[in-house]
Parts: structure tokens; sequence; C-alpha cells
């Protein structure tokens, strides 16, 4: 019953997500023969470092898989990831839902709470990674075009693996404070900062959202093995020390 | 059976930044009594009650229940307990709350929780964010009371209700410990709601117990003692013990005893009085006299 509350508690958050990520696919997926056509448009003498972007940008939608990479894994869906990542670690909070007290009162310990709450964000955060991911393949051939299911999962796992770093940070920060705004601002704050760093160091060795996109399999086939470990290494390690808090917390 | 104490705490001392919530507290409880705990605002009460139930940890000292320490599961798989807030999941309709809390209970009481769904008149298909605060107050019984406990902790069960849905509350809760024979544990503001169905009372002040006992012998041991002098009374100083309060004005010297009355009342009629009554006293004016005795 602990996994219905979980649900009930984190549905709206999750379904919201999921739909917006869903029709965010498939309309990408639709728009493709649009972009095509605005292609040659794309002034070439751009310069400075935004003019860089485009650049880059109209360069790598000239193929399809460019144009998915670079669009949606690289963009859309990292970013609205990780902003429900967020939403859905700071959901964690015990007593955000009212009825704290009575949750407390049940027989069952508070690492088992936190660890159903967790599991649940998780497999939701899984969820909104992949259905949308592997929704571009399926929808793909309407417009004559083709990507492989297999490259679809694995960019998803990455978005999962590197967003639940920030839904870990969510959880942590959800244990340490008694309101919902503080984790969940914090959390945003170290999203940006992070990209931020990522804009100003210009492809650093690591990042996390150089993971987050599968950005060294686009490029050269490379799988981030390292970053995946990592991440996962990081989240656990953030999910673990939200486990310690609580069980030391007064209510 | 009557002796063997379901609560135990020992020099329990919780300490919160800047506040001593508890003080090196002493209390039991033994089986099939109802204890209500008496305090002031801040006193101590709810802060003892989430101890008990693991909710908060002590600063030091022992709190048990069931002989078990407090923060165990196994204490909450047998005891029911109802907050002060009765904070439940409002966006739970009854009936899913009756559910989720059933699932966690083998011992539920299905039988009883038909007839308290029926009695309270608690509709189960409304959402508990949508129920007055009787009403909720209500269903936090039943999902207390249903729960097969040995044990039911219910802080302030009557904050907030009317006198008709206090004494609604008050019905239930007695009904069910006389018929299922278990040990209840309620704090409360209210000194007549405690006379009404309490056996025994503890009263807590500053996070110490003041007053601890059953009742009748608490009623029985507390005396007032009043001497009135020809003229303004003259200042004393009683050895005897088990003097919880004195008071001097004008002609009149009144004194509160604990225990021991007689040592109390020969010391004090060496001080030849030209009048000296001994007057039972309530367990309200007990309650005032020994939470203020340190103000």
């Amino acid at each position: 019953m602990l996994w219905y509350k979980s649900w009930l508690e984190t549905r709206w958050r999750f379904l919201i997500g999921l739909g917006m990520l869903v029709c965010s696919a498939a309309a990408l997926v639709l728009t493709y023969p649009q972009v095509v056509k605005l292609l040659p448009m794309v002034p070439t003498n751009l310069s400075g470092p935004i003019g860089e972007r485009i650049r880059e940008a109209a360069e790598l939608s000239r193929s399809y898989r460019g144009y998915v990479w670079s669009h949606w894994f690289n963009q859309n869906l990292s970013q609205w990831s990780t902003l429900f990542a967020i939403l859905l670690g700071t959901a964690a909070l015990l007593v955000q839902s009212g009825g704290d007290l009575f949750t407390l009162s049940l027989p069952v310990s508070r690492a088992r709470l936190l660890g159903v709450r967790a599991a649940t964000g998780l497999a939701e955060l899984f969820v909104i990674a992949l259905i949308p991911s592997l929704l571009i393949p399926i929808v793909s051939p309407a417009i004559g075009e083709r990507f492989g299911v297999g490259s679809a999962f694995l960019y998803g796992v990455c978005v999962f693996v590197a967003t639940s770093v920030f839904f870990s940070i969510a959880l942590l920060l959800s244990t340490v404070f008694s309101d919902a705004w503080r984790p969940l601002l914090i959390t945003l704050a170290v999203a940006i900062g992070l990209g931020l760093i990522d804009q100003i160091l210009h492809n650093p060795s690591f990042s996390l959202y150089g993971v987050m996109s599968g950005a060294s399999y686009f490029r050269s086939g490379q799988v981030p093995w390292l970053g995946l470990l990592g991440s996962a290494a990081a989240s656990m390690a953030f999910c673990y020390a939200a486990v310690v808090n609580i069980q030391r917390r007064d209510f | 059976m009557a002796d063997r104490l379901i609560i135990e705490t020992i020099e329990l001392r919780k300490t919160y930044p800047g506040v001593e919530a508890l003080r090196g507290l002493n209390l039991q409880v033994p089986a099939g009594s109802i204890c209500g705990f008496l305090g002031r605002n801040g006193a101590g009460k709810t802060t003892t009650m989430k101890i008990l139930l693991g909710m908060a940890h002590p600063t030091s000292g022992e709190a048990r229940v069931f002989g078990l320490t407090a923060d165990s599961v196994e204490i909450r798989r047998r005891t029911g307990f109802v907050s002060e807030e009765k904070d439940l999941y409002g966006y739970m309709t009854v009936a899913e709350m009756i559910r989720f809390t059933a699932a966690f209970f083998p011992k539920w009481r299905a039988d009883l929780e038909k007839r308290y769904l029926r009695n309270f008149d608690l509709p189960p298909q409304r959402k508990i964010k949508a129920l007055s605060r009787g009403m909720r107050t209500k269903l936090a019984l039943l999902l207390a009371l249903c729960r097969g406990a040995e044990l039911l902790i219910v802080d302030e069960p009557t904050s907030g209700l009317d006198p008709a849905m206090t004494e609604d509350a008050l019905q239930a809760m007695v009904a069910h410990v006389a018929d299922e024979n278990m040990t209840v544990f309620f704090s409360s503001h209210q000194i007549a709601e405690v006379e009404q169905i309490a056996d025994r009372v503890a009263i807590i002040d500053r996070g110490k117990l003041v007053v601890a006992g059953a009742l009748d012998e608490v009623r029985e041991n507390f005396r007032r003692i009043q001497l009135v002098f020809d003229n303004d009374a003259p200042p004393a100083q009683f050895q005897a013990p088990g003097i919880a309060r004195m008071h001097r004005k004008g002609r009149v010297i009144t004194l509160m005893s604990s225990g021991d009355a007689d040592s109390i009342v020969n010391e004090a009629r060496a001080l030849n009085p030209m009048s000296l009554e001994i007057l039972p006293v309530t367990l309200k004016e007990i309650f005032l006299e020994t939470v203020g005795a340190e103000d």
C-alpha cells in the first residue's frame, strides 16, 4: 500500500511530464520535413559563439539522426527530464502531503518509507525518459525516416541515469528541509550551475549533461560507461545519505 | 497483570535547539489502565508521545513500550495513535484511507470498522480534505481503534471539537476500551475530560512529572489545609514533607498537601491558628497548584 500512496502523491507530476514529453517527441518528428525546407535559409556567414551554435545546429539537422539527437536528446528531453526529476525528487518530502505523523505511526521503518518513495520516483523518471524516446522510432516512418530503437533506448537510459542524480539530490534535500520550496530551488540552482559550467568550459572532460545526452555515443559510437557509472554511484550515495538523514531526524 | 508496565520512561530527556522539552521524565503506565496525561501547552506531552512512538529520538534516558525500546517497529504494530492535528491524507477518500491503513495491521478489526463507519456516520466516498474537523477526528479514531492494538496513544482527542462531538469521541473511546481491555494513554488540557474517562493521571510540567498515580489515590492524597489566625498570619516554614504549595495572605495560610496531611496538620497546630480546616481538592485544583508550583 505504500506504493499506492506514493503513486497517488506523485502521479500528477509524472503524468503531466509524460504527456508533455510524448507530445513534444511526436511534434519534433512530425515537424522535421518543415525544418529540412527551412535549412537553406540559415545564413552561413554567422560569427561569434551564438552564430557558431546556430551553424552547428543547422549542420546537425541536415541528417535525421543529427536532428533527433540535437533537438531531442541533447535539448528537450535533457532539460525537461531534469526538471521533472527534481519535481519527482521533492515529492518524496514526508511532510508535504500532510499526514506525516500518521505515516510515521505505521509499523514501517523510515528506511522503507523513503525507499518506496525513491523507487516510485525513479520508476516514473525511467518511464518519462524512455517512453517518449521510444516513440521516436515508432513515429519516424510516418515522415519516411528511420531511427534505431536500440539507439533511442540507449539515449533514454543515459537521460535516466544522469537525471537520477538531480532526483537524488532533491530527495536528500527533502529529508533535510520541511518545506517543498527549498529542495526544489536548491536542486534547480545546482542543475543550472552545472549547465553554466558546461557552457563556460565548453565540452569539459566530464559533464553530467554530456552523459545525459549521450554525446560520446552520438559523435563516436562510444557508450559513456564511466559517466553512467559515476552518475549511478553519485545517485546511490545521495539516496543513502537521504536514508541516513531521515532515520536520525525528529518529527 | 495489573502491575505489568506498558509504558515506562526512565530519566527521559529531550533537548531541541534552545529548548529543554523533557527534563528527566519518569513515567509508568500499567497495563489495562486509562491514563490521562495532563500539562500546559509546551509542557512536553506531545514530545513524550512522539518519543514513545519512535517519531523523535531521546537525547538521553530510556523510553520503553511493551518492554521494547521506543524506536521498535513492533511497538507501532501493537499501538493505535491519533495525533493532535488528526492529519490524514487529504487526497484519499474515507474508504481508501481505511483500506490503506488496514493493509498494515494483520489484526485489523473489520467488524469494528463497519460498526464505527455506521456509528460515526462517516461517508466512505468523501475525500478526507472535504471532511470537517470533527469527522476527521472520528475517522482518525476509527483508524486507531480498528488496528487490533493493545495500546492506544491519543494526543488531545477532543481539541477543536464542539461539545457534542467531544462526547461522541470520548464515548467511543471508553466503550472500545471496556470491550477490548486495552491500555490508553491520552494527553489533554481538559481536566473534566480526564476525570470523565481516566483511572490514572500523570501531570507533567516543564518536562518533569509532578503528579502521577491512580486518580482516586491522587484525589485522596491531596488536601487543602487552611489556617485562619486572629491577626496577620505568622511567617511559617513547614518541615513536614508533602507540601506542594503554600500561600500566606492576611490572616490566612493555605497549604496544599500532596501526602501525609497528618504531620502537616500537627505542625500547623503548633502555630495556634484560630481555625484549621482540611478540605478535599478537585483534580483541577491539583493541576493548577502543581503546574504553577515553580512560577
